[in-house]
């Protein structure tokens, strides 16, 4: 690592409050790059995402402010996969985060590319809906996650993004969450008639029911399904390992908030 | 519109889905189901199903009924919410026939019960 990259990343720790920000003098910045380096490091893993420093010291940087400005709604701030921001959030500060992300200054995360679901059943709060969102301006990704069980309500993200409509339709169809303050919430990829969430964990593979045409009643129908038992036990790991690449990687690194680790 | 203030769920204090008490969760249930009375006629005409409108009324007693031992209000909430969009489809004819047909359940053979018509069911 060159001399000048280090003291790039030293200046971006000590700015602070100016996160993500990309009206650096140009040659700081240009020294920077990956290309710009002195001794090229023998490579290990080739075929893995190289993680760009100066990157992650922005996310760092941009985790400690966020978790500044927000001390109430904000409960974690990790990075995942090494250069993979993620906040974790309670339910009832979906509309205030979205909103901080999508129009703060020094953030703005205007495009929502997708809300996720996540089934854990031996949790408290079994799942858990994940909020991938896109910088534009400053070419960054955030993912924002909560929590919720089959039966709280999580305020709707449409308000904030326009976008956020049919992924929530989606949750709610897959995994029976219910978002208040949704425009129009109805199912979006099941068939009208359907029971049962398919993504949650004890939805069985088969389903509940199975649909036939019936030649006597001269139309389709739905009946119950029965499965003999041996074919309800559902072994989820895996007898190989699906991401070898993955193996020796940084699990999670937990962003600590700069006041409170003065504070330790 | 989703109430804010929380509501007592057995020991713990939980949002609401919609409703804040009892009452309120009833009358949701009543409203639902008084909805889905009015819309029988039309439903029957509409879908042009082999069934009178007394059939379909016992049905939907029948289908409200199944869930009566439920007293938790949230799961009501839910169920009443689940019903609303049923009838939004089925009002909107986004459903067909056979699916306003599925509630009837004509082709399916009741559970055997006794010892010998799970003999004679019994395939092994």
């Amino acid at each position: 690592m060159s001399f000048f990259l280090k003291r790039a990343i030293g200046a971006n720790c000590h700015l602070g409050r100016v996160i993500l920000n990309n009206t650096k003098v140009p040659t700081v910045q240009r020294v920077a790059t990956k290309t710009d380096q002195g001794t090229p490091q023998v490579e290990t893993r080739p075929t893995v995402a190289k993680i760009d420093p100066l990157q992650k010291a922005q996310l760092i940087d941009f985790g400690k402010y966020m978790a500044e400005c927000l001390p109430k709604y904000v409960q974690k701030v990790q990075l995942t996969a090494g250069n993979e921001l993620e906040v974790l959030i309670p339910p009832d500060a979906v509309i205030p985060i979205l909103q901080f992300l999508k129009d703060h200054h020094n953030a703005q995360f205007a495009s929502l590319v997708d809300i996720a679901g996540m089934d854990v059943p031996s949790r408290p709060n079994r799942f858990e809906i994940i909020y991938n969102l896109l910088s534009l301006r400053y070419n960054a990704r955030i993912r924002v996650k909560t929590y919720t069980d089959e039966l709280t309500p999580i305020d709707s993200a449409c308000e904030v993004f326009k976008a956020a409509n049919w992924y929530e339709r989606e949750i709610w169809d897959m995994y029976g969450v219910f978002f208040a303050n949704h425009p129009d919430l109805r199912r979006i990829l099941t068939d009208y008639g359907f029971e049962g969430h398919p993504f949650r964990k004890d939805f069985p593979l088969s389903g509940y029911v199975e649909v036939r045409y019936d030649d006597e009643q001269k139309r389709v129908v739905v009946e119950p399904l029965e499965l003999a038992q041996e074919f309800r036990r559902f072994e989820l790991s895996a007898p190989w390992e699906q991401f070898p690449n993955f193996r020796g990687n940084p699990a999670t690194e937990e962003v600590t908030n700069a006041t409170e680790a003065k504070k330790e | 519109m989703a109430a804010r203030q929380a509501i007592q769920v057995g020991t713990k204090n939980v949002r609401p889905v919609l409703s804040l008490n009892a009452g309120e969760a009833r009358a949701r249930v009543l409203n639902l189901y008084k909805a889905w009375y009015r819309q029988i006629p039309y439903l029957v005409k509409d879908f042009d199903i082999p069934k009178s409108e007394e059939q379909c009324r016992a049905r939907l007693k029948e289908m409200f009924l199944n869930n009566k031992h439920v007293t938790d209000i949230r799961v009501i909430d839910i169920l009443v919410i689940k019903g609303q969009m049923e009838l939004k489809e089925a009002v909107n004819l986004w459903k067909q026939k056979g699916h306003i047909m599925a509630y009837f359940k004509p082709t399916e053979e009741p559970k055997p019960k006794d010892f010998l018509s799970k003999f004679f069911s019994s395939n092994e």
